[in-house]
C-alpha cells in the first residue's frame, strides 16, 4: 500500500517512539532506545510548547505563490502574522470560525473562501490547514478539496494537523510533507531518473540553504531545493532525481524516506553539515555516493583551512557550554563546540527518537554521564537544570532565552542565526565572541525577579515527569 | 456568517485574555488548551507589539491537552496543572483561561476553579475559546472575570484613596503604546488632583484591582472600556466618562475640564495645568514650523488602527497640525451599535473634506482602500509598510502589529504623546527619500 494513502502519516510517537519529555544520562537514553518498548512520558506541570500546526505553518510559509487557509478560529492563524513579520510572502487567511460553525460545521464557509481567494490571487496552490476545532468537529474538508480541485483545476492541499494528536511538534513537519507529496507529486510512482539532486531543506535559514547550495555546486549536479522557498513544481521534479540529500537528518527525514520508498529516489545517509568536521563528513558522504570523494576531500581541505584562518585560533577551551536546540541541531552543535575545544555540560533537545540512536550510542562511548533533557518550551525545567550546572555559555533557540540570561549566563540565540557549513562556523564564532566579551546585559537582567517559586528548584529536575499509563 | 480574514490583526479571545492577565503583576494565567495556543499568542501577538512581556517568554503555565483529554475530558489534567502551577509559579492570583478544544470537549471550568478555591488558592476563570471572538472580546471576558470573581477571593479591605479613577479600554499589546499611554493618562489625572488607577503595567497588581470598586469614576478610553464601566456602574454605581478616542494634544484639555466639572475639582488648578501643558505643546509646534513648510509636511494621510487611535491621533493631526484626512481605517471591529456614530464623526473630522472611513481587519481590503486613496503619508501597522513602499510615501508604524519598532515607554496619548507623535511622524517624512518631490 502506498505510504501516502492515509490522510496523514502516523505520529512521530508511533513511527519512531519519539519522546517529548525525558531527563537523564545519555547512557541511560541509549540503553532505553536499544530496547523494543519505549514508555511515553507525560508532564504534570507544563508550559506552552509548539504543536504540529505551528510546525506545519513553518513549512507552508516557504511555498511560493501559495495561499494558506487556516480553517479554524482566528487565533490559530496568529503565527501566520509572525511569519509575515519575518519575511514570508505566503498569503495567510483564517476562516474565522465562530461558535455556530463549531456546532454546524463550516464547509460552506471554506468553499466560499477558496473560491474568493482563487479569483483574487490566482495562486498556484491553496493549502487548507487543520486545527483542534476542525479535528474535534471532524469537518469534511476532503469533499470540499476534491470538488473544488476539479472545478478550478487548482491544486488544493489539505494538511491534517490537529494540535493534539501528537505530543511532538515535529510530527507537523511530517504531516505537511505527507500532504505536499501526496497532492503535488503526481501519480507516477517511478519516474525516469535524471542527474538532478534533491536538497531536502525544511524551515532552514536562507543563508544556510545558500551555504549548502554553494558547497554542493562542486559536484556539478543540478539541485532541486525542496520544500523551502520552492514553487510547487519541485514536488513533481523531485521524484525523478538521482538522489536526495538531507540538510538536516531530522526535520525533512519523512520527505526523504517517502521519496525513497515510494519513488525509488535514494536517500544519502548524512549527518547535519554543522562545524568544520561535520560539514566535511556531510560533503564526503555525498561525494562517496556520487563517486566523487576526491572532489569532496579537496573542497573540505581548502574550506577547513580557510575557516581556520577566519576564526583565527578562537577556542572554547576551559568553557562549559549548554546547548538547547531542536534535536538535529543540538547534536551537531555539540560536535562543533567540542571541535572548538569547549566542554558540553548538558543538552536540551526538543524530542528524542529512533533517529537519534547513533548519536546517543556515540555519546555514550565518549561522555556517558552527559545529561540529556528532552523538552520543547519548558523553561522551568531548563532553568532548574541550568541553576545547578551554571555553564559559561548557553547556545539556544527557544523563546525563553531571557529567562536563561537572568541567571547571568552569556546567551547566544541560534533562532535566526545561520550556522550551517563553514561560513556558519565563522558566523557562530563571531556571536560567541561577542557574548563572552561583555556579559553586562545578563547582569542587568539578573536584577529582575524570576517568575518561579524558589523552593521548587530544590526538587529533582523531573519530579513532574511521569511514565504514561496506557 | 463572517467572511474569511487575511492577515487578521485581532487574534482571538484567549489571546486577548492572556494580554490582560499578563499585564498585571503576579497574575499567572493558566491556559487550559492544546500546547500551541500559548506559543501562537507569543509569536503572533506579544512578539509583534514593539517588545516583549515581562517574562520574556510565552505564558508560564499551560495544560497542553492531548488526544486522550479530547476524548475523555481534560478536567483531571487541569486539576493537576493548577495544583502544580500554584506550587511552581509565584503569583497572587491564578487565572484559568480556556481554548477552543477544552470548551468543545465541555470541561467544567467553574468547578475546577471552585475546587482550587476550596484549597485556598486564589483562582479565577474565564471561558475564552478563540471561536467566541477576537482579542477585544478576550479583554472583556478577562476584565469581567476579575470584576466579578475577585471580591470572593481577596476579602481584605484596601484603603481607597480619595479621587481614584479607573482607566478602561486600553488593551495591552493590541495598543503597542499601552504602557506609555497609561502613564501619560495617569499624569494628566494627577495634574488635576486625581489618583489614577492604571490597573495594567508595572507595579499594577491585584491590590490595584481590589481598589476598583472604590473609585469615584471610570474613565473609558475606547469602545472596549464600556463594558467594564457598565458592570461597575451596575454593581457599585460608579459613574463614567466615556471617550471614543485617545485624548491626544488639546483634546486632553477637553477631558480635564469634563473631569473637573463632573467631579467638582478645583477649576483654577485645572486651568493652570492645562495652560502649562498647552503652552509647552504650542511651543513645540512652533519649533517645527520651518521644517513643516520646507519639507511639505501638510499632506493627505491614511491612518490605519484601532478606533481609539484613529479618532485620537486623527483628530489631533487634523485639528492642530493641518493634516488632511484622506483614508481612515478602523481595524478593531467596534460594535455595530456605535459604528454609524464613529463613522459620522470621522467623516466630518475636517468639514467639507472628502474623507473615506472604513471598518476592516482584512489586509487585502485595507491595502486596496489605502492604495486607492493615494495618500502622501501612511500611518498604520507594520503591515501597511508594504503599500507605503509601493506608493513611495513616508510611513510611520503605530498600530498593531508593530514588528519593526521597539516600544518601552513611548506614548502618543496626552500632551507629551502629541509631541512624541510629531517627532516620529516628522522624522518619517524627512527620512523618506522622496519627500522633496512630495513637497514640490
Amino acid at each position: 500500500m502506498s505510504p501516502l494513502r492515509a490522510k496523514a502519516p502516523r505520529s512521530r510517537e508511533k513511527r519512531l517512539d519519539t519522546l517529548g519529555a525525558w531527563f537523564g544520562k545519555v547512557s541511560v537514553a541509549s540503553k532505553e532506545f536499544a530496547g523494543d518498548e519505549i514508555a511515553q512520558r507525560i508532564r504534570t506541570f507544563a508550559q506552552s510548547s509548539n504543536d504540529d500546526l505551528l510546525y506545519a505553518l513553518r513549512i507552508l510559509s516557504g511555498i511560493r505563490n501559495s495561499v494558506t487557509i487556516i480553517h479554524g478560529p482566528r487565533g490559530c492563524a496568529a503565527a501566520g502574522l509572525y511569519h509575515t513579520a519575518i519575511g514570508s510572502n505566503t498569503r495567510w487567511i483564517v476562516t474565522d470560525l465562530d461558535e455556530r460553525d463549531t456546532i454546524m460545521g463550516a464547509d460552506i464557509k471554506l468553499r466560499k473562501s477558496i473560491l474568493a481567494l482563487y479569483h483574487r490571487y490566482h495562486p498556484s496552490v491553496v493549502f487548507i490547514v487543520g486545527n483542534p476545532v476542525i479535528a474535534i468537529n471532524n469537518d469534511d474538508i476532503q469533499s470540499v478539496v476534491e470538488e473544488l480541485h476539479e472545478e478550478l483545476e487548482l491544486p488544493i492541499v489539505p494538511v491534517y494537523v490537529t494540535g493534539f494528536s501528537s505530543q511532538n511538534a515535529v510530527s507537523g513537519y511530517d504531516t505537511a510533507l505527507h500532504s505536499l507529496l501526496k497532492y503535488l507529486s503526481g501519480n507516477t510512482s517511478t519516474a525516469t531518473k535524471n542527474e538532478t539532486l534533491n536538497l531536502l531543506s525544511v524551515a532552514e535559514h536562507p543563508l544556510d540553504r545558500k551555504e549548502a547550495v554553494d558547497l554542493l555546486d562542486i559536484f556539478g549536479h543540478e539541485l532541486i531545493i525542496i520544500p523551502d522557498d520552492s514553487a510547487i513544481d519541485v514536488f513533481k521534479s523531485a521524484v525523478a532525481a538521482k538522489a536526495s540529500i538531507l540538510l538536516s537528518p531530522d526535520a525533512p527525514e519523512y520527505l526523504g524516506v517517502i521519496l525513497q520508498e515510494k519513488y525509488d529516489v535514494p536517500l544519502i545517509d548524512v549527518s547535519r553539515p554543522v562545524g568544520v568536521e561535520g560539514t566535511g563528513r556531510w560533503l564526503k558522504s555525498i561525494g562517496a555516493f556520487l563517486g566523487k570523494e576526491n572532489v569532496a576531500n579537496e573542497l573540505h581541505t581548502r574550506k577547513a583551512a580557510e575557516t581556520a584562518r577566519q576564526i583565527g585560533g578562537f577556542s572554547l577551551k576551559g568553557l562549559k557550554v549548554y546547548i538547547s536546540l531542536s534535536s538535529a541541531n543540538a547534536f551537531s552543535v555539540l560536535d562543533l563546540v567540542e571541535e572548538l575545544g569547549g566542554e558540553v555540560t548538558g543538552l536540551t533537545i526538543t524530542h528524542l527518537d529512533r533517529l537519534h540512536i547513533r548519536q546517543l550510542d556515540e555519546l555514550t562511548i565518549r561522555t556517558p554521564s552527559l545529561q540529556i533533557h528532552v523538552s520543547d518550551g519548558q523553561a522551568f525545567e531548563e532553568i532548574s537544570i541550568l541553576r545547578k550546572l551554571l555553564p559559561d555559555l548557553y547556545l539556544g533557540d527557544s523563546t525563553h532565552l531571557g529567562q536563561v540570561a537572568r541567571l547571568g549566563i552569556p546567551v547566544v540565540s541560534l533562532e535566526s542565526l545561520a550556522f550551517v557549513g563553514y561560513s556558519g562556523v565563522v558566523r557562530l564564532v563571531r556571536r560567541i565572541k561577542s557574548a563572552l566579551a561583555n556579559g553586562s546585559y545578563e547582569l542587568s537582567l539578573a536584577k529582575v525577579n524570576s517568575p518561579y517559586q524558589e523552593a521548587w528548584f530544590r526538587r529533582s529536575h523531573n519530579w513532574h515527569i511521569k511514565q504514561e499509563v496506557k | 456568517m463572517s467572511h474569511h480574514l487575511e492577515k487578521s490583526r485581532n487574534s482571538c479571545a484567549l489571546h486577548g485574555a492572556l494580554q490582560l492577565f499578563e499585564a498585571i503583576d503576579a497574575v499567572v494565567p493558566v491556559i487550559h488548551s492544546t500546547s500551541g495556543c500559548g506559543v501562537q499568542h507569543y509569536l503572533g501577538v506579544t512578539r509583534l507589539s514593539g517588545g516583549n512581556d515581562t517574562f520574556g517568554s510565552p505564558p508560564v503555565s499551560s495544560s497542553n491537552i492531548t488526544q486522550k483529554h479530547v476524548v475523555f475530558g481534560g478536567g483531571s489534567r487541569l486539576r493537576e496543572q493548577l495544583k502544580n502551577t500554584v506550587k511552581v509559579v509565584q503569583g497572587d492570583l491564578y487565572a484559568i483561561v480556556t481554548g477552543c478544544s477544552t470548551e468543545m470537549v465541555g470541561d467544567d471550568i467553574p468547578a475546577m476553579a471552585r475546587e482550587g478555591r476550596d484549597q485556598d488558592w486564589p483562582v479565577i476563570f474565564a471561558n475564552t475559546p478563540g471561536f467566541s471572538g477576537d482579542v477585544h472580546q478576550g479583554y472583556h471576558l478577562a476584565v469581567k472575570a476579575l470584576i466579578e470573581q475577585l471580591p470572593d477571593i481577596v476579602k481584605t479591605q484596601e484603603v481607597i484613596p480619595a479621587g481614584l479613577v479607573n482607566i478602561w479600554g486600553i488593551i495591552p499589546n493590541q495598543d503597542p503604546f499601552w504602557r506609555g499611554n497609561l502613564q501619560e493618562l495617569g499624569r494628566l489625572l494627577e495634574g488635576v488632583g486625581l489618583i489614577p488607577n492604571l490597573l495594567l503595567g508595572r507595579d499594577q497588581s491585584i491590590a490595584s484591582w481590589k481598589q476598583v470598586p472604590g473609585a469615584v469614576l471610570n474613565l473609558v478610553i475606547s469602545p472596549w472600556g464600556k463594558l467594564p464601566a457598565q458592570l461597575l456602574e451596575e454593581r457599585y454605581t460608579i459613574p463614567s466618562i466615556t471617550l471614543d478616542g485617545l485624548p491626544v494634544g488639546t483634546s486632553a484639555s477637553i477631558l480635564l475640564r469634563r473631569l473637573t466639572e463632573q467631579l467638582e475639582l478645583d477649576p483654577i488648578r485645572t486651568e493652570k495645568f492645562i495652560t502649562r501643558e498647552e503652552s509647552l505643546l504650542n511651543y513645540q509646534l512652533a519649533r517645527l514650523a520651518d521644517t513643516y513648510y520646507r519639507a511639505g509636511f501638510q499632506r493627505e494621510f491614511a491612518l490605519v488602527g484601532e478606533s481609539a487611535q484613529v479618532i485620537g491621533i486623527g483628530e489631533f493631526l487634523v485639528k492642530s497640525f493641518g493634516m488632511l484626512p484622506g483614508t481612515l481605517v478602523i481595524t478593531d471591529n467596534p460594535p455595530e451599535s456605535i459604528r454609524e456614530e464613529v463613522a459620522g464623526r470621522l467623516a466630518t473630522i475636517l468639514p467639507g473634506y472628502d474623507t473615506v472611513v472604513i471598518f476592516s481587519e482584512d489586509q487585502s481590503e485595507i491595502t486596496d482602500v489605502v492604495r486607492a486613496g493615494d495618500p502622501g503619508l501612511i500611518l498604520g501597522s507594520s503591515l501597511e509598510q508594504e503599500v507605503a513602499v509601493e506608493l513611495g510615501v513616508p510611513f510611520l508604524a503605530l498600530s498593531f502589529p508593530l514588528f519593526d519598532r521597539i516600544v518601552l515607554e513611548r506614548a502618543y496619548a496626552g500632551y507629551r504623546g502629541a509631541a512624541t507623535l510629531l517627532e516620529d511622524m516628522g522624522s518619517a517624512i524627512l527620512s523618506c527619500s522622496n519627500y522633496i518631490n512630495e513637497a514640490s
